[in-house]
């Protein structure tokens, strides 16, 4: 970790740039006028056709020119955001050590999605779909990196609606652990037909433009867009002289365990985060003037939210001006968090409230302070809020407050990460514990593994193959934790979510109309589902996020999970990887990401492999019995020998190479190193070739050492130029 | 007219598309109440699924808003409006 001693400000964090793309208009500026004047975007939508839907009606974002394959609108979008943020803060990108994160539900399911039903009819191609290159979620970071890069790491993760605000966390995270110098963050998502036939199905959407707080409000109504941040420490950005737009001072993320899309009506585990942003913002609720809500306009999302506001608040809820961008924008899903975060912090910078608009009548029964139709200036804005729910109950609250000159301490203090559980599904069946220490070891079981024996029938009815498989694992290594902690996170990874049921879905609603459309299983279809039934059947309230990072998304999830319990954001996250057999992915997504002719192989095996990551200091008092420590976590985009020449030397004892997905190029990574000759352990024998093997080799290689069979291990996950070390030492 | 088999029918379609595991479509009973806890324990996204399988097998479409409520009430209720509609 680098030490900035002289920074002042230390460990504040600003936001040194903005950028937004939205219906109201492309750029900050024309967004933000229109907003504080009232102006509204949602319209008939033009995009595709919408004959047979329940609502016609979205914001929809103009002027939008897709370049070419492995472009989607959501990257586009994306691109034109972040690229405004990075100039207006002027920063220098090849010049320091720059991240990028990025939350997202949809990454490229418009361009994709008549192709999917296609596939799910005949799942092969003749030849090589380029159409599909923009289908990924990762696609975005992809495209990103390419135009605006190079980036020192990249994080794509998805927490539903709570996605965008979810980028802003980790990017703080990152800051916090001295692991970049800024980060770029923020969401992207574009209007697809996969989610307005879905949340049409749910009956979530108004016929009309949406009317939040208002009583006659009717439902929610979709928009697009994006929005970008670029973050820093305060110490570094004035050393730059770059200027604050505001500090992003406080946050907190945590699930409600409650229904998979049905709010919690008593608002406890917001009115938790409302309180825990403050606190880390150094605020109480009097010194907050304004928060930009999530106020989608269903009926019973603005219920719960006021109920929420009021218990988090207190008393003054009643001083404490509140409004909802979604009126004016439409909910732009996995982008909406951090647009509604780049509005908040010009909240702050212009000293101007932006409104509900429109808002005619708005509902006695909400005890809100509005901002009706048309924004207005204030004396000051001290600090504000923004509140962002999702699906499956993934909430966040970011605080921003103006900058000042207070003083922090320098570094951060970053807790001691342990793994204390771990389980192993698949064609092993299903392996825990020291167990798993010979799994690469065990031949395939001949059928395959059956998460339903596992489970309670009737509270795993709503649960898909992924869900399933991540839930059985998850609990299972909470089990061989030795019980779980209600404050625990989730973090799934998958390389490409749920992609054979969206194909199913689509199929049925291009082939029988939009009233076809499951309601029951459109929430399946959201990347962070599966990450949302583990949340809810296992009762844990902490972080819930899902990752993508295509071969090494078993690594990428463990990589989250190890930022948010080294910094202090759950004092534990079970977290893992599912990948369920798909014939679309094995014919066709596989080989079209594969970086080599052998990472096209892989096996139509379900595969899902979770560990319990939990602060050394809690699992000490806990009594937990230690399996591994983690003693490094590296991720690198381009500069794999950087990230050698930053790779510890082993601890004496034997040690051992784990080998996650994609390790053809190992030993030459390794060659200078001192794990040259180390004996390597491959997963991929036993458990066959998936995009989930980086978290099967984390647990392997906590139980080999928990085992004695090695007193330090490496973990290498490699997709040239792309990669991770994960390094595990006995405790 | 008789609605027995369109009960059995419906019973049928609730176990097998709510994913009712375990559950025997005989063991409900024609008046229990389909949702809240001291019923079948279904919730409103069981009811947009319901309303959506209904009107795919059965061709009726199950109005929106407080109507539904009372035809959701249990399957003697639901039975009673698809009977209504397929007569009318």
């Amino acid at each position: 970790m680098s030490a900035h001693a002289s920074d002042r400000g230390g460990l504040a964090l600003w936001v040194t740039g903005v950028g937004l793309v939205t219906p109201l208009g492309t750029g900050v500026s024309a967004t933000w006028e229109r907003l504080v004047a009232g102006d509204r975007a949602i319209r008939p939508i033009q995009r595709f056709p919408v004959t047979g839907q329940r609502s016609m009606v979205a914001g929809e974002v103009d002027g939008v020119e897709v370049p070419g394959p492995g472009w989607s609108r959501t990257s586009c979008m994306a691109a034109a955001a972040a690229a405004e943020a990075i100039q207006a803060a002027r920063l220098d990108v090849r010049g320091r050590r720059v991240g990028l994160v990025i939350g997202s539900t949809t990454g490229g399911m418009l361009e994709t999605e008549q192709r999917l039903a296609r596939l799910h009819a005949e799942p092969c191609c003749h030849e090589v779909p380029a159409d599909m290159l923009s289908h990924p979620l990762t696609s975005t970071a992809d495209r990103l990196a390419e135009r605006l890069g190079p980036f020192v790491r990249t994080r794509t993760l998805s927490s539903a609606c709570a996605s965008g605000a979810n980028a802003m966390v980790v990017a703080a995270s990152w800051l916090l652990a001295g692991e970049v110098d800024a980060v770029v963050a923020g969401g992207a998502d574009g209007l697809c037909r996969l989610t307005l036939t879905g949340f049409n199905a749910l009956g979530a959407l108004d016929p009309e433009a949406c009317r939040p707080f208002d009583r006659r409000r009717r439902g929610t109504s979709l928009g697009e867009g994006a929005g970008f941040m670029v973050l820093e420490r305060a110490g570094a950005a004035r050393v730059r002289g770059a200027k604050p737009i505001a500090e992003l001072a406080g946050w907190a993320t945590g699930a409600e365990a409650h229904h998979i899309t049905n709010p919690a009506p008593d608002g406890v585990l917001v009115a938790s985060l409302l309180v825990r942003a403050l606190a880390r913002a150094g605020l109480t609720p009097e010194g907050v003037d304004y928060v930009n809500a999530h106020g989608t306009g269903t009926p019973v999302n603005d219920a719960a939210e006021a109920t929420a506001l009021a218990r988090g608040l207190g008393a003054e809820i009643a001083r404490i001006p509140v409004s909802s961008s979604k009126a004016q924008l439409g909910h732009s899903l996995g982008a909406a968090g951090a647009v509604e975060a780049v509005i908040t912090a010009l909240v702050i910078q212009r000293g101007t409230l932006v409104p509900t608009s429109p808002l005619d009548e708005p509902d006695p029964a909400l005890t809100l302070q509005h901002v009706p139709n048309e924004g207005w200036r204030v004396p000051e804005v001290r600090a504000a809020l923004s509140c962002s729910f999702g699906f499956g109950g993934m909430d966040t609250v970011l605080a921003f407050r103006t900058p000042d000159e207070r003083e922090r301490p320098s570094d951060a203090p970053l807790r001691s990460a342990v793994i204390t559980g771990v389980a192993v599904a698949g064609s092993c069946g299903l392996v825990s514990g020291v167990a798993c220490a010979t799994l690469p070891d065990l031949r395939p079981a001949p059928a395959a593994f059956d998460p339903d024996p596992h489970l309670d029938a009737a509270r795993a009815r709503r649960l898909d193959r992924s869900a399933r498989l991540g839930v059985v694992v998850a609990m299972r290594a909470l089990g061989d934790a030795g019980g779980k902690d209600p404050a625990s996170g989730v973090v799934l990874g998958s390389a490409f979510g749920n992609v054979d049921a969206s194909a199913a879905f689509m199929h049925r609603v291009f082939e029988k109309g939009p009233r076809a459309a499951s309601p029951a299983e459109f929430p399946n279809l959201v990347p962070s589902s599966p990450v949302g039934h583990a949340s809810i059947y296992l009762g844990l309230h902490g972080p819930a996020i899902a990752t993508a990072d295509l071969a090494l998304s078993g690594e990428s999830a463990m990589a989250q999970a190890f930022e948010l319990v080294s910094c202090g954001e759950a004092p534990c996250v079970v977290a893992g990887a599912v990948e369920p057999s798909s014939g679309i992915v094995e014919r066709v997504l596989g080989a079209l990401f594969a970086s080599s002719p052998a990472q096209a192989a892989r096996g139509l095996v379900d595969v899902a492999a979770a560990v319990v990551i939990e602060d050394a200091v809690q699992a000490e008092r806990c009594q937990r019995k230690v399996l591994a420590r983690i003693t490094q976590v590296l991720e690198w985009r381009q500069d794999a020998a950087g990230a050698v020449a930053r790779l510890r030397a082993p601890p004496p004892g034997p040690r051992e190479v784990v080998l996650g997905r994609g390790s053809a190029g190992a030993d030459a990574l390794l060659e200078k190193t001192e794990w040259r000759a180390c004996p390597r352990v491959s997963c991929a024998a036993a458990m066959g070739e998936s995009d989930a093997l980086g978290s099967v080799a984390v647990a392997v290689a906590a139980a080999r050492i928990a085992a004695g069979l090695a007193a330090g291990v490496l973990i290498v996950g490699f997709d040239d130029p792309r990669g991770y070390f994960i390094v595990l030492s006995a405790a | 007219m008789d609605d027995g088999p369109l009960r059995t029918e419906l019973k049928r379609l609730i176990v097998a598309e709510l994913n009712l595991k375990g559950r025997e479509p005989e063991s409900i009973g024609d008046d229990a109440a389909l949702f809240g806890a001291d019923g079948l324990g279904l919730d409103s996204l069981d009811a947009l699924q319901l309303a959506m399988v209904v009107e795919e097998k059965l061709g009726v479409r199950i109005p929106e808003g407080d109507e539904a409520r009372s035809i959701f009430r249990n399957v003697r209720t639901l039975a009673d409006h698809v009977a209504r509609v397929r007569s009318g």
